[in-house]
């Protein structure tokens, strides 16, 4: 134990002389959870609160271009402008906005829009209640015109390009339902010869309750804090790798690793102190992070971090990711040849799991194959662990395959050093 | 009265993975309490491999090998407690001061804070060190960074020390101190087994010496004696030319 906290002493002296390795160790991180959950921010907040700019012109200037306008606005999820300042909106100006990048969205709703589907209503009504047979042309003989043309950003997101679509889709219905309604209550009428009392109502019968699936009590929501701080607390802590293994390799080059291995027992229990010690970094890197998340990021504006009720469980997630992040650069820097080596692979392997793992992309939007490979990688353990407290508030017994997953990996990493280690010898 | 052996080696044979050719090819030696041995030889002959093996870093295929009676195979951990290594690397961690290097190594020795703290004044102040004990090593010269390496080697006071090329590049003056302070060492009962190129500082400093080359041991004895036995050598630098040749051995 004396030979322990002598190794400890030693590490510990040797990382607070270093003064680049201690930026790589805590400010690198706290700097990558500000950039990368500040820019997805946007990803994660409500539709209101990140409206989408939209162009609009009416040149229908009837029902249903009315009922589209109305509908954007107030739908709160676009920001439309109808005007220009200094120019004329039309068709040719508005595809140039676009084109331009000014905006990300253009609607037109052409002249007798509302027309076209008054007379479709019309000729479906009146072929609903005659016996002759009218055929799919107007018998009021207008040419059916009337279109909604949209013009998009190449570069706008798919998702924005779906939500702009389903909700011009549904003001239109709105707009078709109504019309259709007033033709069939006026044609009802005539044909008992009677009042219109029918009122329209675009209200469905059935109520859509949201809600986020879990089987705990939690008030916490989705959202880019929830997300990103454990997301890249994760990959940092794995960063602690390029130190350790820096770490190693200069202890090896140096030949003091040579001394070591001459006093006995001492070389073990200088692995198990560097061990030890980039542990509490991890430890104390993540706590960086979490307050971070909960009083610094709330001041530029998103959603304070919660940390969920179970909080002996955050502490047992927190580490076991830091012994896997600590066995993975105990194998890293025993076989690495050089500091270039371990640096370079460490760095590029951190990414490829971070990759693998979802903190980049989710994991349910790779490729079937991508998922079962996510599976094996330790940030994906790390990540879920933490999401499961995070999220959907879990506690100790629902992060125990996690925390098992990242004991065993760190297990293997040790012995796999350990392995190197004696075959070296021979 | 024959001098009692130490280190005994029979029939020593290494070759490492992957080469036809033996590092070490059936060496024999003995060499006896109190004795300072040189072991020298061209680059590549097998002085480092040897030594590698008596300090347990790397495994023998073939032969015997005893160091104070204990097999270095099944005893290893009796060997690591009576010897020191000094290695051709400055072995220290280079953001720490002397002190806490020696007070680190010390204490994994097993040195208590009494007599880490005796050694470490008495051991700085003999190599000239006392009044930068407390300055980073970076900041060191060669020859400051020389000696306290070999101080980092005998802090414990090892019954065999290992010095594996303990002067290269290093300034005369720290050259006398170094092999001084390691005559004082041998002269309270140290047996130094130490490998160099330099073999004026060799035959001065050796009382025997083997010559290796190819894995093989060519001559080993007195450095005197070996010089008187061998027709036209005045020193050892010339028997050692004579023994290994001329051509130049890169590898």
């Amino acid at each position: 134990m004396k030979r322990l906290i002598t190794s400890i002493h030693k590490e510990f002296l040797i990382l607070i002389r270093d003064k680049a390795g201690l930026a790589i160790l805590f400010l690198m991180p706290v700097f990558l959870i500000f950039v990368m959950t500040l820019i997805q921010d946007n990803t994660f907040r409500e539709l209101d609160e990140t409206q989408i700019n939209i162009l609009f012109l009416d040149l229908d200037g009837d029902s249903l271009g009315v009922g589209i306008e109305q509908g954007l606005k107030s739908s709160g999820f676009f920001a439309v402008t109808t005007k220009m300042e200094n120019a004329e909106l039309n068709q040719e100006s508005m595809n140039r906005l676009v084109v331009e990048g000014k905006y990300q969205i253009g609607i037109v709703v052409t002249a007798g829009a509302t027309e076209t589907i008054r007379n479709k209503a019309k000729s479906v009504i009146e072929q609903q209640f005659s016996d002759e047979d009218i055929g799919n042309e107007s018998k009021h003989g207008l040419k059916e015109s009337g279109k909604i043309i949209v013009y998009f950003d190449p570069v706008i997101k798919n998702s924005y390009k779906q939500t702009v679509m389903m909700a011009l889709q549904n003001f239109t219905n709105n707009v078709e339902a109504k019309i259709n309604f007033e033709y069939f209550a006026k044609e009802i009428s005539d044909q008992l010869s009677t009042e219109n009392k029918l009122k329209f109502n675009s209200e469905g019968g059935v109520e859509i309750e949201e809600q986020y699936a879990t089987g705990k009590l939690t008030e916490t929501f989705p959202n880019s804090v929830q997300h990103n701080v454990p997301a890249w607390a994760v990959f940092a802590m794995f960063f602690i790798i390029i130190p350790l293994t820096g770490n190693i390799i200069k202890e090896r080059d140096s030949g003091s690793v040579l001394r070591l291995k001459l006093i006995p027992g001492s070389y073990l229990v200088s692995m198990m102190a560097k061990v030890s010690l980039y542990i509490v970094v991890c430890l104390i890197q993540f706590v960086l992070m979490l307050i971070v998340g909960m009083y610094i990021l709330p001041i530029l504006g998103t959603p304070v971090l919660s940390l969920g009720p179970h909080k002996f469980a955050l502490v047992c997630m927190a580490l076991a990711v830091a012994l896997a992040a600590a066995g993975y650069g105990v194998m890293l820097g025993t076989i690495a040849g050089t500091h270039d080596q371990a640096a370079s692979f460490g760095a590029v392997s951190v990414i490829i799991l971070a990759a693998l793992g979802g903190i980049w992309v989710p994991v349910f939007i790779m490729p079937g194959i991508m998922q079962t490979i996510s599976l094996f990688s330790p940030l994906n353990w790390g990540l879920e662990g933490f999401y499961e407290l995070f999220l959907r508030g879990g506690g100790f017994t629902d992060i125990l395959l996690q925390i098992g997953l990242l004991v065993s990996f760190s297990i293997v990493m040790i012995l796999i050093a350990y392995q190197y280690q004696r075959i070296k010898r021979i | 009265m024959p001098l009692e052996p130490i280190i005994q080696i029979e029939n020593l044979t290494k070759t490492y993975r992957g080469s036809d050719v033996p590092a070490l090819n059936n060496i024999s030696l003995t060499i006896s309490k109190g004795e300072i041995f040189g072991l020298l030889g061209p680059n590549g002959a097998g002085k480092t491999t040897t030594l590698s093996i008596l300090c347990g870093f790397l495994r023998k295929d073939f032969g015997v090998v005893k160091i104070n009676g204990f097999s270095i195979e099944k005893e290893s951990n009796e060997i690591k407690k009576i010897v020191g290594l000094v290695p051709q690397e400055i072995a220290l961690y280079e953001t720490l001061t002397p002190l806490e290097n020696l007070r680190f190594f010390g204490k994994m020795y097993g040195l208590d804070n009494d007599k880490l703290r005796q050694r470490t004044d008495e051991c700085l102040t003999l190599m000239g060190l006392d009044k930068s004990r407390n300055k980073l090593i970076k900041t060191f010269s060669g020859g400051m960074k020389r000696r306290l390496n070999l101080i980092a080697g005998i802090l414990h006071e090892p019954k065999i020390l290992f010095l594996d090329e303990p002067t290269v590049g290093v300034d005369v003056q720290s050259r006398n101190v170094i092999l001084e302070h390691l005559n004082e060492i041998n002269k309270k009962g140290t047996t130094i087994i130490y490998t160099s190129h330099y073999m004026e500082e060799a035959e001065q400093f050796c009382t025997s010496i083997a010559i290796i080359d190819s894995g093989e041991i060519i001559v080993n004895g007195n450095p005197g004696e070996l010089i008187r036995q061998n027709e036209g050598c005045t020193s050892l630098e010339t028997l050692y030319l004579l023994l290994t040749g001329r051509k130049l051995r890169d590898n």
